[in-house]
């Protein structure tokens, strides 16, 4: 339990939502991406958040059960690529990415899930950035005792 | 220091301004981790350890029960809370509307402590004056 703790944790949970935003304004970008890199059509990306600073090992189960948990915050552990959904096919024989029946594969994006996604990752940082006033405001306070 | 049962309430209060704190991290992690799949929220314990022990003590008035705390033993301690149902598929049981409300009743108890310990102090320095 430090002075600083909590608004590191609060930090942590700040950048893990941005990234996740980072993530999804990628995916609406590329929402028509036919070509990347490697010539294939753009697959949509999404992360995994794991706690941070808590393993699956013998001390941390102990701490954790003994009531000494250690809050440690969020972390990006994994971006990874959508492969579960199918790619679009749109006919479109003039698009120089068509195949030999004329159907351009377009990226799995739906805007929808993107926008869904996109304003839960701004609520979660709206409420990691509560979260962080309330923890300067706590620590404001305890400055002034004695006053 | 001088002998003195000055403190006693110092004391005590300076546990629940620990425990408040400890909550606060607690509360904040839980916020933090509100995506994480699979992690059950935390929170601490205090009120009750507290109410405990002076329900314990065999002492009557409430200056008296104060006054032979151990607050040694007034340790504020993390709890998974596994009892939060959880409505959602990816195991996580973090209710942000509810953090929300902890995080902000958190606030208010730990200014209330620190306005205690306030006015034990200036309690103190009118005595002295």
């Amino acid at each position: 339990m430090s002075i600083f703790g909590s608004f590191d944790i609060n930090a942590s949970g700040l950048t893990a939502q941005r990234y996740r935003m980072d993530v999804i304004s990628e995916n609406v970008a590329n929402a028509n991406t036919t070509r990347t890199e490697d010539g294939t059509p753009y697959r949509r990306k999404a992360v995994v958040f794991a706690e941070k600073g808590n393993g699956s090992n013998f001390s941390s189960a102990l701490n954790k059960a003994t009531g000494n948990y250690k809050a440690g915050g969020v972390k990006v552990i994994e971006t990874f690529e959508d492969t579960s959904s199918d790619l679009t096919k749109v006919y479109d024989p003039s698009h120089p990415d068509a195949d030999d029946d004329g159907y351009v594969l377009y990226p799995n994006v739906n805007i929808v899930t993107e926008m869904t996604n996109l304003i839960d990752a701004s609520r979660s940082y709206e409420a990691n950035a509560t979260a962080f006033s309330a923890s300067k405001n706590m620590a404001l306070k305890g400055l002034e005792m004695g006053k | 220091m001088i002998n003195t049962n000055v403190y006693d309430y110092i004391n005590v209060l300076d546990k629940a301004a620990d425990a408040s704190w400890l909550r606060n991290e607690v509360i904040a992690n839980n916020i933090a981790n509100d995506d994480t799949p699979g992690y059950k929220r935390q929170d601490v314990a205090f009120e009750d350890q507290l109410k405990q022990a002076m329900k314990n003590s065999r002492y009557q008035s409430t200056d008296e029960k104060i006054e032979n705390l151990t607050t040694g033993s007034l340790k504020a301690k993390t709890y998974t809370d596994s009892s939060a149902y959880s409505y959602r598929l990816d195991g996580n049981n973090v209710d942000i509307d509810t953090e929300n409300v902890e995080l902000a009743s958190n606030q208010l108890k730990y200014n209330a402590v620190m306005q205690s310990v306030n006015e034990e102090f200036s309690n103190l320095k009118m005595v002295m004056r």
